[in-house]
């Protein structure tokens, strides 16, 4: 009864938080949405190259701008001049130039994704430019297919972010809505002065942690509704798998912000703290991009931290479909997180 | 409901470099307001969060109500209330929710609208916490100390930072708790509250008690009644030459001396003559009972507004 009341309180003193509300339930809903149908089609920008025109067209031109057609590349086609000043202005990823008897491509080297897969392409053009020319036989093109590592075919971008911002809610939830909450009911006095009633002090911990266990329900259950109602999106394995899974990290990062509290005497040195450890958990561990192309010490450092292993659990799962037995490790160093962050949290927690 | 509502003995609290409360004796009688008077630093607000048990001592026995933290902390729990320096509630709860929120922790509790009359809140009821003046805030504080119907009720500065108006109808809520028949011991630094609402004192400085009585003794024990003022245009001038003059003592304070008398009406002759000879350059002339401002001072040396 007790706890009820106190489960109660949270939830309509929450409710009346208009700011909380919003960075809790609209802004991961915006995020999914906006970067959901920005990158829609899985690939990123589409590819092109600019062109520089040839003063005197040769057979080979024609040829090659064939060639560029048929692979689908987006050919701008602009005077020396005009190329230049599109060069300078950094727009440009990849620039095909006559260059003696043959051609010449110019990589911007701020836009190595791009410029990189488009000189492949512009390459196997010319390769089948050349063969045309000599009359050769057609070179054969080998088959493409994206697909998740699973097998399942879910190629879209939102797809991939949806786990992605699953995570990053629960680690958002333990750091600021649990730790943050922890650090000014300590400072402001909250604490003390429900130290001289008799409410058991479990309790109102209790209804704390329970009220936060609700909003990241209904958080889950409005993302993966949004999810697939615009993008299609399902969970492709077990409900319960998936539920251990966010149960695993509900606890884990919710111990984190316990844990964390314990060290700030200020809400403003506990927002310090904890964006310490929020940014390089967001930037780093997998939330919003593949880390294929960090250094591989980067890549160490984040499979030993509680986000970027617990992501790639949840991916297994909600995408591909896959039990936890292949996650054993994985999920044990999540599982350790929790364990030595409650532990220290029990040690240091603080009231007053 | 007999002994004290509250006796304590030989209270002892050092925090680190800092000894804060340095062999606190204090009993407190049923039914009586009780205050704590002295400046910050005194060690009031420690004495008191010692009793409330928020912080423990280092040394001494304390009895609340006959009982003791060790055996029965909830017990004394729901039977006192307890107004801390700051409350610090949700910014968007009103003074209704927080009413019936705090009394859902005790077992014996008075009606919300019972409460919201005794501190006249009745208006505000509904409102935000955070869109309530000072002075409202302070009153929901009071009225949450008192949602249990407590036997014994601490308040920790209670009046600090309010206008005139506001402590008034504080100090009316406070007189109704005595009515009551509750027992309340408050701190303060402000001397009229003191004399105003308190049956007895205790006079704090340095972390331990100078004097423990009432009001009215307090000031009788001083043997000096009374004070003579000279107020000056801007800063007073040294008044050791005088002082040695007239053979009376003259101490010295911002832009007024203070000369402190048995017999204002054998000084005054004598001191006109004086200033006279002298050409003090003083403007006015103010004859005054001695306060327990005067206490503290004629006890500790110290200003209570240091």
């Amino acid at each position: 009864m007790m706890l009820w009341r106190q489960f109660a309180m949270e939830w309509r003193l929450y409710s009346r938080d208009r700011v909380a509300m919003f960075w809790t339930f609209a802004f991961p809903v915006i995020l999914l949405m906006g970067f959901g149908t920005i990158f829609r089609d899985g690939g990123g920008p589409k590819l092109s190259v600019v062109r520089v025109q040839a003063l005197a067209p040769e057979p080979r031109d024609a040829a090659l701008d064939q060639a560029l057609a048929d692979l689908q590349l987006k050919v701008i086609t602009l005077p020396k001049a005009e190329a230049e000043a599109r060069w300078t202005r950094g727009e440009t990823a990849a620039q095909l130039e006559p260059a003696g008897n043959g051609y010449r491509l110019r990589l911007n080297s701020y836009l190595m994704a791009q410029a990189g897969a488009t000189a492949g392409v512009v390459n196997q053009a010319w390769l089948m430019a050349q063969a045309r020319l000599s009359g050769a036989p057609e070179p054969q093109r080998i088959p493409i297919q994206v697909e998740s590592p699973g097998h399942k075919r879910s190629a879209n971008y939102a797809s991939f972010l949806l786990p992605g911002l699953l995570g990053l809610n629960l680690v958002s939830m333990g750091l600021f809505s649990v730790g943050m909450v922890n650090v000014s009911y300590r400072e402001k006095g909250k604490f003390r002065r429900l130290a001289v009633t008799p409410l058991p002090k479990w309790i109102f911990l209790l209804g704390q942690v329970l009220h936060r266990l609700t909003v990241t329900v209904i958080q889950a259950a409005i993302l993966l509704l949004v999810g697939f109602l615009a993008f299609g999106i399902q969970n492709q394995g077990s409900t319960l798998n998936l539920l251990l899974l966010m149960a695993l990290g509900t606890g884990c990062f919710m111990a984190f912000g316990f844990a964390l509290s314990s060290f700030a005497e200020t809400s403003e040195s506990y927002s310090a703290i904890s964006n310490l450890v929020f940014l390089p958990l967001m930037m780093l561990s997998g939330v919003y991009f593949t880390l294929d192309a960090a250094p591989a010490w980067v890549q160490h450092t984040v499979a030993v931290m509680p986000l970027a292993p617990f992501l790639r659990a949840l991916r297994a799962v909600f995408n591909d479909g896959a039990g936890l037995a292949g996650h054993g490790l994985g999920l044990g160093i999540v599982a350790a997180w929790g364990l030595a962050a409650f532990a220290l949290a029990v040690k240091r927690f603080r009231w007053a | 409901m007999s002994g004290p509502a509250l006796s304590i003995r030989g209270l002892r609290k050092t925090f680190p470099k800092v000894l804060a409360v340095a062999g606190v004796d204090l009993v407190v009688a049923r039914g009586e307001v009780f205050g704590l008077l002295g400046p910050n630093g005194a060690g009031k607000t420690t004495t008191l969060e010692i009793i409330e048990g928020l912080t423990t001592a280092d040394a001494g026995e304390i009895e609340i109500l006959g009982l003791t933290w060790a055996k029965q902390g909830q017990e004394i729990r729901s039977r006192i209330g307890v107004q801390l320096q700051s409350t610090s509630l949700f910014n968007k709860i009103t003074p209704r929710e927080a009413l019936d929120l705090y009394g859902s922790y005790y077992p014996k509790r008075r009606g919300t609208q019972e409460l919201l009359d005794l501190v006249q809140l009745e208006e505000k009821a509904d409102a935000y916490h955070i869109t309530l003046s000072g002075g409202q805030q302070q009153r929901l504080a009071l009225a949450l100390a008192l949602v249990n119907d407590p036997e014994l009720v601490f308040l920790d500065e209670p009046t600090t930072g309010l206008d005139p108006q506001a402590r008034r109808s504080l100090w009316d809520v406070v007189r109704r708790m005595k009515g009551e028949g509750r027992t309340v011991v408050l701190t303060t630094h402000y001397m009229d509250e003191a004399e105003a609402l308190c049956d007895r004192l205790a006079i704090m400085g340095h972390g331990q008690v100078i004097a423990t009585g009432t009001p009215a003794s307090l000031i009788a024990d001083l043997a000096i009644p009374s004070v003579v003022e000279l107020t000056f245009d801007g800063a007073a001038p040294d008044p050791a030459a005088f002082a040695a003059r007239l053979g009376q003592a003259v101490e010295r304070r911002a832009d007024l001396w203070e000369l402190p008398t048995p017999d204002p009406k054998a000084l005054l002759p004598r001191l006109f003559e004086a200033a006279e000879a002298a050409a003090v350059p003083f403007q006015q002339v103010h004859i005054r009972r001695a306060t327990l401002e005067d206490v503290f001072l004629h006890r500790t040396g110290r200003s209570l507004r240091e």
